[in-house]
This record gives C-alpha cells, structure tokens and sequence, in this order.
C-alpha cells in the first residue's frame, strides 16, 4: 500500500509472541489510522468489563495515512487503550519524530495485550523486532531514559518512554518522546505501565512509498512558499503557544487557583513574553514542521538545580501556572520539568495538585496529610513535595493519584464540586463559565474533557457568550472536523493557525496513497468514530449516555467572582437546554443514546445491536434523524 | 501617519486586504490605540487575541507609530 509502512505488529507480552502481519487495506481506507484505528480495535476486541490496567485492555501504537509525509506535516502518531481515568476509548496524539521513524521501519500499527512477567522494552530496527528486559530501566524518569537508551542503542533511534507515574499506575500518566514532545491525555502512560512496558525505541530506514512523489513534493513547495509569509508564521514562531495567556485573561477564561477565578492578577510574569525574555534558549521543531513552535527553556528558580524542558506550553502555564499560582515562568518551566520526567500528563497534574491546593486552602487536607509539609498557591516546593507523594502514591497522595474525580470520591466532604472534569479527566486550560459552547464540547467530549476535539471559544465569542443558541451545531462540526488531524496524524496547527486547509490535506494524502478520498468522506468517517466511542461508552459503563454527559458543580452553578467575566456562569438550564439540541443533532435520542438510525448510516449497525443487548439503544426520533450533523460557523457579524 | 494591518483566517475577511492578500493599508488621524483603530476598519477586537508589532506582543491598547507593520493574531486553534 502507498503511503503505509505495510505491517502491522501483534504483540502478546505474557508471552512474548510476536506476530508480523500485513496491514489490512480496508482499515487503512476506511478508517484513515491513528484514532480511527484505535476506535475500531478497541471496539472489537476489549471486553466489556476488561480493567483498564488489567492484561484484556489493548495498548494501541498507530500512525495515521499523513504519517511520514512532508505535507502537511505527518509528525504524529496516536496511542490508545481504555483509559483508567474514564473507563472509555482514549486516543493520545504525539508529535515529535516516533511516528514517522515508526512508518519508515515499515509498521503502520502496533497492539499489545497482556502483561509482560517482567519489565521490558520493545526494540525495533527496521524488520528486527524484539522484546527486550528493561530492568535497569524501570524506576527511570523519562528525560533521562531517553537520554540513557539513545547512549545504549544510538543517536538515531527514536525513543518513547514512560516515567515512575506510568509505572505506579497514575490515571494520569502520559508518554514521553524527544525530551519534552508527549502523549498526555488520558492515562496511556499508566496503560503502557501496567503492561509492564517502558520503553519503544525504534530505528527506520527504509522510506514510505508515494504514489505521486513529484505532486506532493510540487504540492507540498508551494504550500511552504504561501505559508513562509503568512502573518502567523512569525509570532507562533517566536512564542509557540505561550502567547494565549494575555488574551485567555483579558477574555476571562483563564483557570486561576483551581479554577475558583478566571483571571490571574499575575499573569504577565508567565506569559509568552516572559518565557522569551527570561527561559528561551531555542526552538524546537517536530518532524517536517516549518513553524518550529516549540520552545526550549532553562528554567531557574533560586535554590533549584537548573532544568531544561520543552515548554511551558500554553496548557502548561496556564494548568499548572495559574491554577496553581505561579508568578514567574521559571517556576511554571520548573513544574514542567518534573512533572514530564515522572511522567505526568501537565494539565490534569497541574490541574490535580491545584485541586489538592484547594483543598489545603479549604482546611480540608491538612499538613498532617502532607508529610508535614504544607500546600500553599504558587509554592514550588510544595508543589513538588505533594507530585512526590502522588507519584509514590503516599497518603492522601494514593487518592490524588486518580485524579480530581477520583481523588474527591475518597476525600468526600463535596470536593466534587470544585474536581473540574469531565468523565474522569479534567478540563484543558479554559475556564467555561462565560463559554457554553466550551462547556458543552468538555462535557460531551468522548475522551473526557479536552479542547483537541472541539475547541469552541471563539464559536462563543461569535456567536455571543450569553447565550446557547445555536451553540450544538457548531460544537458537533468541530467535534468532526478536528479529530481528523489526529485520525490522519498530522499537526492540526497548519490548518488551524496558517489557513492550509482541510481540502489540500486529503488532496496530499490522495497524492500520497493514490486514492479518490473526498473530504466529505472524511467527515462521516470521523462521526463514525465518534458514535463508536459513544457506544462503546455506553456498552462499558451502563447508560443513558445522558448520565454521564454532566458538568461539575463549580462550571455550572458558581458565579466568576471577579475580572472580566465577574458574574458570568452557564448554569443548570441552560446547560440542559444545549444538551437537548446537542443529542437532537447527533441523531441520538432525548437520553443521549445513539439510534439505529444513525448507526446504521454511519455503516456500523453491529453497534446498534450491541447497544440494545444491554438496553440502551436510542428511541427512534420523530421525524427521522437530521440529514446533517453538524453546522460549519456561521458568525453574525460576517 | 500610515501603518499596515495584516492577518490571515477569519480576520483577513474582516481586514479586507489591499496591499497583498493578508495586508490593509490604513490611514489614522490622530493618536489612537490600535482598539480604535481596529474599530474604524470593522474588525471586531475581541477576535483578536494579540496583535505583533516591531518584533513585539503588544496589546489593544499600543499606540502605533507611522510605518508600523502589525500582525493582527486570532486564536483559531486553542493550540
């Protein structure tokens, strides 16, 4: 096949077998890599009830058909499982060079099952493929594995790891891969752990095949001669994505003290500016990219050892920042440090510790639960003293280690009202009070609340903060359109943020594969996804998928104190109301439950079957379902 | 004084280009701030996220000086 490395890898590693097989064509074509694929193989071959952390669940290593490619910018690959924080279908995309070095070895995918009897590490070089003993490994940060195992094997090999919190089981635990790019959302790192799995490192030298390798090098030239000069290129370039912070606070959304505000009084001393004057020493690139948004910093913080870190990226600063109080980027880069080499996703750890802090704040966790110490805002050593017990899973460390949902199930005393989450895996760096339509993608978002799938908030802007009109259509659009870049693998940033549009990215996979795919196509491939989550959901944790679609008790029913968004809050009413024309334009019924009706369109009508075997098939809806899901924005103002 | 708006996506719609495909030419009389200027040529500041001028982050308030060239950025993507 153009444009695939051909072989798939069977790995089963309670036994250590190894099965090379050819990748199947109709998967490629059908359902396009990476998220798609983890989709359909969780799907079909995780049991109902398998633990996530058990040896049933699978841990899914796929690129996507962009992959390798050049254009626009294939630097991804996707890891999946069921995740440990929501117990649903989870799909985290990297960036860096693993995934091309991946391709190039010639292996699209990888799925593994099983628990190894000891630690190990999968070693690929090209058609050599081994399991490897990892004892001297384990224990190991993830920086300094990496660093490790390139002086073991070589400078080449491209190197995935996962850190003491993926070991220990973390819900929160990520990937790591060229010191500082990650897999970070939904506990992969602690799926990978609990197979027994440290490390990936892989070595590919043998190329992709393209179908027309003269048209998508034309192709691809003169994208970059267009986007060289576009007004975005140099201030990305300059200041990654740091350069939200001043206007996520000037909008009021900016998550300040564990979200208890939406303004940070103290935000300049970590904004884009501040990581450029005081910590940049270079950027960084992922595979291919031109934009180089990446930043690399040294972070000093007086009686700390210096650390250099990928980062602070915007998530970062502003779950870790703010809602922990930081007012000096070196610290926020400091953070960062740690958390990526225990190997701890940012945000939701950022977001966790903040919770906790919250809870110090309230007098509900006190020293004498800390060891001690205490847990005061914008305290790095508290900071890194509780992560310590979270990632060693000390005391109340143990509670925090499953994450704000989790962690307030154990603690009690209503610290469920200020967990800010969705599912089990907590809000990306927006703050949804004066934002519905934000709050309705976190809430509704199959991997638990994160912006990647549909980040609305300038839908709200748009189309007005105060109300919910029209706020579902929109949300359902983007909730197909984004999840493409991480179902083909690619930088969603060259759409996003320099105008390559979506067309010229399937006209370049055409170009690469030699197929006919239409972007339409591509789009219902993507709500197919999107309802196969939704049922296996479902099929996983009981229904009505209504139940599960709620917002946290801070997002909905507490007022934003002060700034600019001072009054300002969705509420229950409205919330439902968003709900109810958010499942009406799925074509699921008023539970939240896909119909026959739309599964059946989609092409997977096994799912439906699937769905009334355990009483929670949709009603059918008068009228039929709509004939269109989703709704492109259509501002007022334009 | 003269100085030069540019943008891409949604805002270069609103911009209405006229020096190249991304870059307004504006005339300003008076000493304005770049949120009054954005005002008189239609487009909606709260769409902006930052503007990048000289090399610099500024914010909506900066008062621009004849010459300038300013990268209007929206926040399309959330990164």
């Amino acid at each position: 096949m153009e444009g695939f490395g051909g072989t798939t890898l069977r790995i089963d590693l309670a036994t250590g077998n190894i099965r090379k097989v050819a990748t199947d064509p109709d998967l490629a074509r059908n359902w396009l890599g990476a998220r798609g694929w983890v989709s359909k193989i969780l799907y079909e071959e995780v049991p109902r009830d398998a633990d996530p952390l058990g040896p049933d669940n699978r841990f899914v290593v796929a690129t996507g058909v962009l992959t390798g490619s050049f254009c626009p910018v294939g630097s991804k690959v996707g890891f999946g499982c069921i995740s440990p924080a929501t117990n649903g279908h989870a799909d985290s995309s990297m960036g860096g060079h693993f995934g091309p070095e991946l391709k190039y070895a010639g292996y699209d995918l990888i799925v593994f099952e099983g628990i190894a009897p000891e630690p190990s590490y999968l070693y690929i070089d090209d058609d050599t493929v081994e399991l490897r003993p990892a004892g001297d490994y384990w224990g190991m940060g993830s920086l300094d594995l990496e660093k490790r195992m390139k002086d073991d094997l070589g400078e080449d090999f491209q190197i995935a790891t996962i850190g003491p919190a993926g070991e220990n089981g973390i819900v929160f635990s990520c990937i790591t891969h060229d010191f500082g790019r990650q897999a970070g959302r939904c506990g992969v790192g602690a799926v990978m752990g609990s197979k027994k799995l440290k490390a990936i490192a892989v070595r590919g030298t043998k190329g992709l095949k393209c179908h027309d390798v003269k048209a998508l090098g034309n192709f691809t030239y003169d994208i970059i001669q267009r986007t060289k000069t576009h007004p975005n290129m140099a201030p990305w370039q300059k200041y990654g994505t740091a350069f939200f912070v001043g206007w996520s606070n000037e909008r009021g959304c900016f998550p300040t003290r564990n979200f208890q505000q939406t303004y940070f009084e103290d935000w300049k001393g970590i904004d884009g500016e501040s990581l450029v004057e005081d910590c940049l020493v270079s950027d960084k690139a992922c595979f291919g990219c031109w934009i180089n948004c990446g930043k690399y910093a040294k972070a000093k913080v007086p009686g700390k050892p210096e650390k250099y870190v990928e980062g602070p990226e915007y998530e970062t600063i502003a779950l870790v920042g703010g809602s922990c109080a930081f007012k000096d980027i070196n610290e926020v880069a400091y953070a960062n440090h740690i958390l990526d080499n225990l190997g701890m996703d940012t945000m939701s750890g950022g977001s966790t510790v903040a919770f906790a802090m919250e809870c110090y704040q309230r007098g509900i966790i006190t020293k004498d639960d800390l060891e001690g110490h205490s847990l005061e805002w914008g305290n790095i050593d508290d900071f890194e003293h509780v992560v310590d017990m979270i990632v060693y899973r000390r005391g109340i460390g143990d509670a925090l280690a499953h994450g704000t949902k989790g962690a307030a199930e154990r603690i009690g005393q209503d610290t469920i009202h200020f967990a800010s989450q969705a599912k089990g895996m907590e809000f990306s760096g927006y703050d949804t009070r004066w934002y519905p339509a934000q709050l309705l993608s976190y809430c509704t978002c199959d991997i638990g609340a994160h912006h990647s799938k549909s980040w609305a908030i300038t839908a709200d802007i748009e189309l007005g903060r105060d109300t919910v009109e029209g706020k579902a259509p929109v949300v359902i659009y983007l909730q197909h359109l984004r999840p493409l870049f991480d179902t083909w693998s690619c930088c969603r940033l060259f759409w996003g943020e320099i105008d390559v549009t979506p067309e010229e990215h399937v006209d370049a996979i055409n170009m690469l594969t030699g197929w006919d795919l239409t972007l339409e196509e591509c789009f219902k491939i993507s709500e197919r996804i999107w309802n196969q989550n939704r049922c296996h959901y479902i099929e996983r944790n009981g229904g009505p998928g209504r139940k599960f679609d709620i917002a946290p008790g801070r997002h909905l029913h507490e007022p934003i104190p002060d700034g600019p968004a001072a009054g300002k809050i969705v509420g229950p009413e409205n919330f439902e109301k968003m709900l109810d024309d958010y499942y009406y334009n799925r074509g699921w019924d008023s539970e939240g439950n896909p119909t026959r009706e739309i599964l059946e369109e989609l092409g997977i009508p096994h799912a439906a079957d699937n769905l009334k075997k355990v009483g929670f098939l949709g009603k059918p809806i008068d009228g039929g379902i709509p004939k269109v899901r989703g709704q492109k924005l259509k501002p007022k103002a334009m | 004084m003269v100085i030069f708006l540019r943008s891409g996506g949604k805002l270069r719609d609103k911009l209405k280009p006229d020096v190249d495909e991304y870059t307004k030419r504006v005339e300003v009389e008076g000493d304005k701030s770049l949120r009054e200027i954005l005002g008189e040529v239609g487009v909606p500041d709260s769409l902006v996220a930052f503007a990048f001028a000289n090399g610099k982050l500024e914010r909506l308030d900066y008062r621009p000086s004849d010459g300038d060239v300013i990268t209007l950025q929206p926040p399309v993507s959330g990164g």
